[in-house]
Formats: C-alpha cells, sequence, structure tokens
C-alpha cells in the first residue's frame, strides 16, 4: 500500500469541493470590528451561541467543518499508523505502541465520522454542502512522525477540543439533546487523542531535545494556522473559544495554552490589517458611473 | 399566481469588489421570483458586501401596488457554500424568495402591526421564515425542510408541540401576523 500520501490525492466523491487556508484567507468579507465603519460585529458578540441571528446556520456550517475534520483526522491517524515503520522511534520509526494508538484513533475518528454526518443530516445540512478546508490534513503530510503528532494530535485534536466544546455549550443552550450529547463524547475522545500526542511527543524526544523544539515549534505554527484568521480566541470577537480547561485535561501546560492564546490574537490582528488594506484598495477605485 | 411580472428591478451596488456577483444575476433571480409570486411592485435589492453574514430583511414603503419593496442581503444569503464569494442562483432563489415573500405579505393590512425586520425577536423572524420557506418550497423553489425545521427549534424548542407548530407554519398559505407569531 502506498505511503505519505499528498493532499490533493484525499479521496473523495463529486459531492465535495476542497479549498485551502490561501483561498480562505483572500475572502476579503468579515465580520470582525476592522474599524467603525465596516463594523459587522453580530450584537456585542461573535460567539457562535443560539442568541445570534443566524445560529444554526453558524452551527450547521461549523458541524460541517466538523464531519470533514473528522475524516482528514482519520486519514492522518491512518497514515502515521501505516506511514512508518515499527522500531525504537530514532529515523522514521515509530514505537509499535505508538501504531496501537495511532490504530485505536482512527477507529475513533470513523465513529465521529459516522456521528457526524447523522448531526449534519439532522440540522439539515447535505454532505458536502459546504467547501472542505484541507489544512487539517496537510499538517498531517510530515515525514517526521514526531512533527505529525505536534501537527496532528496536539494542534488538530487541540483545535478539535475547542470545537466541541463550544458546539457542546450550542446544544445545551439551544436545548439540542443530541448536539449536546454526541458533543460530549466525541469531546472526551478528542482530550485522549491530544493526551495520546503529548505523552508520545514527550517519551520519544526524551533523548532528543532538538527534536522536541523543532516539533514544537511546528506545532506552533500549525496552531497558528488553525486560529483560521482568529475564528479562535479568548476574545468575543472569535467564534470559538479557547477550551483552557479541557486542554489542561489533554496534557497542555498554562504556559502552552497562554502561547496559543497570543498566536491566535496575533492572527486577528493580522487578519484585520489584511482586511483594512484591501478595504483601503477598495475605496480607491472609481466608482462606475 | 401571476404569469407576468412588470416589476421593476434594481441592484445596489452595481459592481462587486469584495464578492464575484454580477447584479444582473441578482436582477434575473429576482425577476423570476417575482413573476412566480405575482410580485408587480418596484422591487430595490440592496447587497451588503462587505460581511460574510447572511441577514435578510425585507421593507415596503407602502401598501399599494406601485409601492417599491427594498430586499435587503449580507453576501453570504447568495453565495455558493462550495465555493465562497461566487453567487449562487439556488441559494439566492432560497433567501431573495423569501424575503420576497415577506415584503409581499407587509403589502397586507393584517401585517400592519408586524416590527421591521431588524427589531423582530429571534422568536417572530424564526416563525416568518417557516412560514415563508413552506410557501417557497410548494412553488417549486429548492429548500432543505430540515434546515427549516431544525432552524425553528433554536428558537421554540425541540419538542412534539413545537414540531406540530412547525409543520402548521411551513403547510400554511394565508395567514395573518397574529396568526403567524401565534407560536407553539
Amino acid at each position: 500500500m502506498r505511503q505519505f500520501f499528498p493532499v490533493d490525492d484525499l479521496a473523495r466523491d463529486e459531492r465535495f469541493v476542497q479549498t485551502n487556508m490561501a483561498e480562505r484567507m483572500k475572502d476579503a468579507r468579515t465580520t470582525v470590528d476592522v474599524d467603525a465603519a465596516t463594523a459587522k460585529s453580530r450584537a456585542s458578540s461573535n460567539r457562535l451561541t443560539p442568541d445570534r441571528h443566524d445560529a444554526s446556520d453558524g452551527a450547521r456550517s461549523l458541524m460541517h467543518g466538523i464531519m470533514v475534520g473528522e475524516i482528514q483526522a482519520l486519514e492522518g491517524a491512518g497514515r502515521t499508523a501505516h506511514d512508518f515503520e515499527a522500531g525504537d522511534g530514532s529515523g522514521d520509526t515509530i514505537p509499535f505502541e505508538l501504531k496501537l494508538d495511532m490504530a485505536r484513533q482512527a477507529w475513533d475518528e470513523a465513529r465521529h465520522v459516522e456521528i457526524s454526518v447523522k448531526l449534519s443530516d439532522w440540522m439539515g445540512t447535505e454532505l458536502g454542502q459546504f467547501a472542505e478546508n484541507t489544512v487539517l490534513f496537510e499538517a498531517a503530510c510530515s515525514n517526521d512522525p514526531i512533527l505529525r503528532l505536534a501537527g496532528v494530535n496536539r494542534a488538530l485534536e487541540g483545535l478539535a477540543i475547542d470545537v466541541f466544546t463550544q458546539m457542546k455549550e450550542f446544544g445545551n443552550l439551544a436545548g439540542d439533546p443530541y448536539l449536546e450529547f454526541c458533543e460530549d463524547w466525541m469531546l472526551a475522545d478528542e482530550v485522549t487523542h491530544v493526551k495520546m500526542g503529548s505523552d508520545w511527543l514527550r517519551k520519544v524526544t526524551e533523548n532528543d531535545p532538538d527534536r522536541r523544539k523543532k516539533a514544537l515549534e511546528f506545532q506552533q505554527v500549525v496552531d497558528k494556522l488553525f486560529s483560521f484568521g482568529g475564528a479562535r480566541g479568548e476574545t468575543d470577537e472569535s467564534p470559538i473559544g479557547l477550551a483552557r480547561r479541557f486542554r489542561e485535561l489533554a496534557g497542555f501546560s498554562d504556559d502552552e495554552v497562554d502561547t496559543i492564546s497570543m498566536m491566535d490574537q496575533e492572527a486577528l490582528d493580522e487578519r484585520k490589517e489584511a482586511i483594512r488594506a484591501f478595504h483601503a484598495q477598495a475605496d480607491a477605485q472609481p466608482t462606475p458611473a | 399566481m401571476a404569469a407576468v411580472s412588470t416589476a421593476k428591478i434594481t441592484v445596489t451596488p452595481s459592481e462587486f469588489h469584495f464578492v464575484k456577483y454580477e447584479a444582473q444575476d441578482i436582477v434575473d433571480v429576482v425577476t423570476e421570483l417575482a413573476e412566480m409570486l405575482g410580485v408587480a411592485n418596484p422591487i430595490h435589492v440592496i447587497v451588503d458586501e462587505s460581511t460574510p453574514l447572511s441577514k435578510l430583511a425585507a421593507e415596503a414603503d407602502g401598501t399599494s401596488s406601485d409601492s417599491t419593496l427594498t430586499l435587503r442581503a449580507e453576501s453570504g444569503a447568495l453565495e455558493n457554500t462550495k465555493r465562497f464569494t461566487h453567487f449562487s442562483a439556488d441559494a439566492a432563489r432560497g433567501s431573495l424568495g423569501r424575503t420576497l415573500l415577506r415584503a409581499k405579505d407587509r403589502l397586507r393590512s393584517d401585517y400592519a402591526e408586524a416590527p421591521d425586520d431588524f427589531d423582530l425577536s429571534l422568536a417572530e423572524n424564526a416563525a416568518w421564515d417557516t412560514y415563508c420557506a413552506g410557501r417557497l418550497d410548494r412553488m417549486g423553489v429548492k429548500l432543505n425542510k430540515q434546515r427549516w425545521l431544525y432552524n425553528y427549534r433554536n428558537r421554540f424548542g425541540f419538542s412534539d408541540d413545537g414540531d406540530a407548530a412547525f409543520e402548521r407554519l411551513w403547510s400554511a398559505d394565508d395567514l395573518s401576523w397574529t396568526e403567524l407569531i401565534a407560536g407553539p
């Protein structure tokens, strides 16, 4: 079986249309308060809660993002279980027990895909209705298995913790019994996946501080990407919050969560700056007669 | 249902910078909808292209057949969700169709008490959206009924009584404002 699958080769049927971060960031429209003239905030907050006028559509869109994210997480964990030989963790090998953890994660993700498909149906969403951002799988394409752990298990699954916490809270506030229940169960799995990544990253790089440093730096790069231009963050400008408590349970230190929070804010500020520049450019264009 | 519409339709802005929309595509969709819904009033569509959100609002500057109907749409309401910033005639048909039905309702005397769209409560909005979506669906506009049921449940609760009230609104054709907001 082929190893090291590039993102372009992911198998999808004709219902799915893929996009990437570069394409998403070209969209100069915004919901954040860039300046007084262009403020498009939903009342006082952008946070995805039932009191937003577009609450159910926002939740449906996010649920679809979760569903395709689960597919990519399944693919990422499956690839890591398969792509590397069993060994002592040095070079391109991974411990056999790490392979088993990746296989278990792939099983969990497959279950999450099924749950997410059923939830999407329940919420009135068709599969493939929204573009699929492949940035999650891109974090799983490194040739170094430890970078994959940092990118997938800590950054991607860390994002999943934030998103599931948000959706669980949404289900709770809206009184949607299925949404709250399912998100709670999937959240528990995600905490386990992040913990597996945290534990294996520490264990495999125990005697290789340079490799650990490189992996953590890679994780920071991926974490900033996964902020989606500040769509995740601790202020109410971000639709998705940072789930500090569950991240702590998953093995993130306070310092690590503070760093992610800071990067989320940086991503939001950079996004605002880019939008300001686009607005200035648009304003400079001549008005048609 | 009127076979021919004489509606005069205008779109603002005439050129888009943030999204890849053409004003003429919007005119075409609204012309088709006006014909389908039997609306002969002048119609002005105002698109806010600076936001990806999808809020909609309908206004009527009177109750006569020559009163101007203004349909306001944030750009996300007309968007192809598979290709961001690109126009979708299907999405526009669903969004502007609901909004045009609202505007048409506002021409009726028994909607005089309805607040402006931006002053409606979330529940009133959900009820009116259900009523409009159900009518559009029966006219052949492609809609996902489950989406509207989920929207309604989010405002009126996840219960059998709520679902029964949704069905009543979805299948209704001639409700007054008072009947529309009666709730489950």
